[in-house]
């Protein structure tokens, strides 16, 4: 009974928060309802038994990936009345394609269509070993290759936006590290009265050189 | 089930090149100043190439399956896998200029093309849903990477956006089909997939989630009505990424369509033979035609290499061993006409600045006798005059169609084939018979004279090693079809 | 029949409030305590007095301050959106509450013995950002929003080492349950044969909670006090109190990965009557203590050093140290046997 009602709670408040993910006007609240949807369905997943995959789900989407986006989203300046016109138009494509995956769903809880695949046994194991077993495993040739496409895109999205600019100082920080006490201070001794301008440059000079050869090149 | 030295060898060349692309990253990262290390990189691709051909040809003979038969090792797949190491080493062997080709002069394109060339062959060894996706991904990422390169040029990075979302679009395809034919044969396993087919009648569902796995394969051979992409992405790249995308992809898209229809559906060919004939006739139609317009000569090599899709398509049709062999020497007469004319596009430069207009051509003969006969020889294989490559490869693929008995289709093929001997002889015409008071740049590069000269060695030595090549792509073709389970 | 289930249900509830009462309610008194510490701590360190006057040492000056800031007006900038602005700091303090319903106090002495929970902690440290930057969000300010995205920024850059350095751990224990992992220390402490984890992981603590060095989110000199600027009296006091049940709770976590948890250091005579709550909150006292010494002592990071440490330093070795651990579990044959559960 308990596990009825919180489902129930857990779903409702997915379902409403997943509706406004799509008709608040605020897109910031857009994506705070988003991470909402997320945690309910974090909370699903642990009443069907599956707390790794709940805890998966917050770590990354709701700690990393909603993060992204809910920097992008403050820091954009998003046209608002553009997107509501966009909308109306394709709100009927929407609703066509929201329809095919309704009849899908449908078709897979009550026909026999789908009757090929059938959930796996479950296994008295924990769902930590269990995912364990099949991810490094079972598909073991599969996360290899799925760990070369994120290489992949991490190289892609590095090489396509990496602009070298030219006369960028950087502090590198073994060279700061490795100069010794004489190679960076010198003491010059300035006759009161005197202001920096009236050293001789060479002093000046020595000193500037000696900095930047510290490091900031 | 774990990791074993059986499930190594079968995909030794892959994990060779895998690795290889692993150092290439701390290469190309601390190589040092960026053009010299753009060279350093794609040498180095270049010799690793090399060694995953000889680990191939070294590679055990017997066909067998690795990772839980998620990855295929045949005849099949080493003649293809041979056929993409081969186009991809010329690709790549062309972008290195002696100059540096500013466009691409970057550590990471070499990079990048090693991991898509990583994600063809587990294309060509795809024996399941998963590792077919995976592959495709892995093949496709780094190529929208590489046609928006130029980041300072407008039409590249429009390229790159418009190859990355029909990419997108077609993958999406391709898994909602994938899920569908999961969902009813319970299996992601090629095998699998074919043992449950032939027992049974087949819901429309199945029909419907293999169509759209057909339609999203569709989009990476560029096969009409989804070639959309392949014009603007073809013009828009820069040319040495453009020779990449001529050459090598398309042999690994057909290779997995061939698998896919062949290997997982081959129990009911009569259903997707129909969407093969329409992709077929459409593409046909769409290359002849869309390429007589064109002024670009990169635009008109996208359209040309529609319609060879639309040829190769054909013989797939037929849904017989010898339309599979067919398709095989259509691939390989492919690979070496696009190496060798890129070769030459390659060279189209005045004052160092890329010319690719058709009229730049004008007067080649005069300027580049020696380009000129290249060129010739490589339009000619195109339009599918004898005895040159291109002609045994539409001659085997049309020949199949007819024995399956899709007459009509070999004939609107031969009609479509007369219709794109025009475009192909107008270049002929321009080199020939008109002369032009802007020559193009004088020099060639020793790699460009390499790979024009195996390139039209191959064409016109073709009907020389016929034998040979009929044998392999028989002996693929039965493994294909079931040999090797 | 039901009299009797809604009878259990009720004893249920009514014994897990009094366990989150029992958790809280020192919670609180801890974190007054931990700011006179610091202002004590830190005063000695640089030959100050601090704060001696309000009752016995000082010792009555949190409730003075907690009933000052309770006294004070509730002020909603204009520009604010309001639901947020409220809501972010009700978030930040109750995330810093919540993620102590896994943390073993001793041997059995946990709420909720779940199987994942180091996940559940890591989940939830990794939710803290979002008070951050609703706050900063909301109070429609530069300054709070510059702090709030620079606060982000650094949260989620040391959260990936962190992750790392967890998954070091939890190769050598072979379970994600918290009790496992300090049971797993009986023999050594993982801060000795892991001590450059234990080390990344102190650091990425320090950044994770926004402490000094890696304080500058809230550096005074440039942001006035970054992503809590606009805000004042209660709401305030909830971001504050939120931000040191953090600093417990992450020297909590310290303790449990690496300091043996309840454990005493040695099993032997007298080290081993002491109960084990008593030991573990004696190590959270010396973390502490770190904390607040590293802060008397070192100068504030510069955002690009920050960053560097943290994806070009700390991702890499944590990465290298995963694969030195496995391979090393792996060749001496001393990978844990996976437990049941």
């Amino acid at each position: 009974m308990i596990e009825a009602l919180f489902f129930y709670l857990f779903a409702g408040i997915m379902l409403a928060s997943g509706l406004m993910v799509v008709v608040s006007r605020n897109p910031v609240y857009s994506v705070l309802f988003l991470i909402l949807a997320f945690f309910n369905a974090a909370g699903l997943f642990v009443l069907i038994g599956a707390e790794f995959l709940a805890m998966l789900l917050v770590v990354v989407y709701v700690g990393a990936v909603a993060v992204l986006f809910l920097f992008v989203v403050m820091m954009l300046d998003i046209n608002f009345s553009e997107m509501r016109a966009g909308f109306q138009k394709y709100l009927p494509l929407g609703l066509i394609v929201g329809g095919i995956l309704v009849f899908e769903l449908v078709a897979a809880m009550y026909g026999d269509v789908f009757k090929g695949a059938t959930l796996p046994e479950a296994m008295d194991i924990s769902n930590t070993r269990a995912l364990g077993n099949v991810i490094y495993t079972k598909y073991m040739y599969l996360f290899q290759v799925a760990g070369l496409i994120l290489l992949v895109a991490m190289i892609g999205a590095i090489s396509l936006t990496m602009r070298k600019r030219e006369g960028v100082r950087r502090q590198s920080v073994a060279a700061q590290n490795l100069r010794s006490r004489a190679e960076t201070v010198e003491v010059v001794s300035v006759p009161s009265g005197s202001s920096p301008e009236n050293l001789s440059t060479a002093a000046v000079k020595s000193t500037k050189t000696t900095s930047r050869n510290g490091g900031n090149t | 089930m774990a990791f074993q030295m059986t499930d190594i060898i079968p995909a030794l060349p892959e994990i060779f090149l895998a690795g290889l692309a692993l150092v290439l990253v701390l290469v190309a990262a601390f190589g040092g100043e960026e053009a010299g290390n753009a060279r350093r990189v794609t040498r180095l691709s270049l010799v690793g190439i090399a060694i995953a051909v000889f680990l191939l040809v070294q590679g055990d003979a017997m066909p067998s399956l690795a990772f839980g038969g998620m990855f295929a090792a045949d005849s099949f797949a080493f003649y293809m896998k041979a056929l993409v190491l081969v186009g991809t080493f010329a690709a790549l062997l062309l972008s290195l200029r002696p100059e540096g080709n500013d466009d691409i002069n970057k550590p990471e394109f070499a990079l990048l093309v090693m991991l898509a060339l990583v994600g063809m062959m587990l294309m060509i060894s795809a024996d399941d849903l998963l590792a077919l996706y995976m592959g495709i991904e892995l093949q496709s990422l780094p190529l929208y990477v590489v046609a928006a390169m130029r980041t300072n040029s407008l039409r590249s990075s429009e390229a790159g956006l418009k190859y990355f979302l029909l990419g997108a679009l077609s993958s999406g395809m391709l898994l909602y089909g994938a899920s569908l034919v999961y969902g009813i044969c319970g299996t992601t396993d090629f095998a699998g997939i074919a043992a449950s087919l032939s027992s049974g009648d087949l819901p429309v569902a199945f029909i419907v989630g293999m169509v759209f796995m057909v339609s999203g394969l569709a989009f990476k051979v560029s096969a009409a009505p989804f070639h959309m992409w392949t014009p603007d992405v073809y013009e828009g790249s820069p040319t040495p990424v453009t020779t990449l995308f001529a050459i090598a992809p398309k042999v690994a898209a057909m290779a997995l369509l061939m698998r896919l229809t062949y290997g997982a559906f081959g129990q009911i060919a009569d259903q997707w033979s129909q969407v093969l004939v329409a992709l077929s006739i459409a593409s046909m139609a769409v290359g002849a035609l869309g390429a007589i317009m064109q002024t670009d000569i990169k635009r008109m090599m996208a359209y040309s290499s529609i319609a060879h899709m639309g040829y190769a398509l054909a013989g797939l049709a037929a849904g017989t061993p010898a339309g599979a062999a067919g398709v095989m020497i259509y691939m390989t007469g492919y690979v070496f006409m696009g190496a060798g004319t890129f070769a030459i596009i390659l060279l189209m430069r005045r004052d160092g600045q890329a010319a690719t207009k058709i009229v730049d051509l004008k007067g080649l003969s005069r300027t580049h006798p020696l380009l000129a006969i290249g060129l010739l020889v490589m339009m000619f294989s195109m339009a599918g005059i004898p005895p040159l490559a291109g002609f045994f490869g539409k001659w085997y693929v049309f020949l199949a169609a007819v024995q399956a008995g899709l007459v009509p289709l070999a004939v609107i093929g031969v009609v479509m084939s007369v219709v794109g001997a025009f475009y192909y002889l107008r270049i002929i015409r321009l080199m020939y018979f008109e002369d032009t008071d802007a020559p193009l740049d004088a020099e060639i590069p020793a790699v460009n004279k390499l790979v024009l000269g195996v390139s039209m060695a191959v064409i016109l030595l073709f009907f020389a090693g016929l034998g040979g090549v009929l044998t392999a792509t028989d002996t693929a073709a039965i493994a294909l079809m079931g040999g090797a389970r | 029949m039901i009299d009797l289930l809604t009878h259990s249900y009720v004893v249920n509830v009514a014994w897990i409030l009094a366990q989150i009462l029992m958790v809280i309610g020192p919670l609180l008194i801890a974190v007054a305590y931990l700011t006179l510490a610091e202002r004590r701590v830190i005063g000695f360190m640089q030959l100050r007095k601090g704060p001696n006057v309000v009752g016995p040492f000082g010792l009555f000056q949190p409730f003075a301050d907690a009933l000052k800031l309770m006294a004070k007006e509730t002020i909603l900038p204009a520009g604010a959106n309001k639901v947020v602005f409220l809501f972010a700091p009700m978030l930040t303090f109750i995330l810093a509450i919540v993620a102590w319903a896994v943390i073993p106090f001793g041997e059995g002495l946990v709420i909720a013995d779940i199987n994942v929970g180091i996940l559940y902690l890591f989940a939830i440290s990794s939710l803290g950002v979002y008070g951050v930057i609703m706050a900063g969000w909301a109070s429609n300010s530069k300054y709070a929003f510059l702090g709030a995205l620079r606060s982000a920024a650094q949260m989620v850059s040391y959260e990936v080492s962190m992750g790392l350095v967890i998954i070091n751990v939890l190769l050598c224990v072979g379970s994600l349950n918290l009790s496992a992992i300090v049971e797993a220390q009986r023999d050594m402490w993982f801060a000795l044969p892991l001590l450059p984890m234990f080390v990344v992981f102190f650091i990425s603590t320090l950044a994770e909670t926004n402490r000094a060095p890696f304080d500058l989110p809230e550096g005074e000199s440039e942001l006035v006090a970054g992503y809590f600027v606009e805000y004042s009296s209660m709401s305030f006091a909830l971001f504050f109190l939120g931000e040191y049940a953090n600093m417990i709770l992450m020297s909590s976590m310290t303790v449990v990965l690496f300091m043996g948890g309840w454990l005493p250091p040695f099993d032997i005579f007298p080290l081993n009557v002491i109960p084990g709550p008593i030991w573990f909150i004696l190590k959270i006292m010396l973390v502490l203590f770190v904390f607040l010494w590293v802060r008397a002592t070192t100068p504030r990071y510069r955002y690009d050093q920050l960053m560097r440490l943290g994806w070009k330093i700390f991702l890499p070795f944590s990465l290298l140290y995963v694969v030195a651990t496995a391979g090393f579990l792996l060749a001496t044959d001393r990978l844990p046997t996976i437990m049941a559960g």
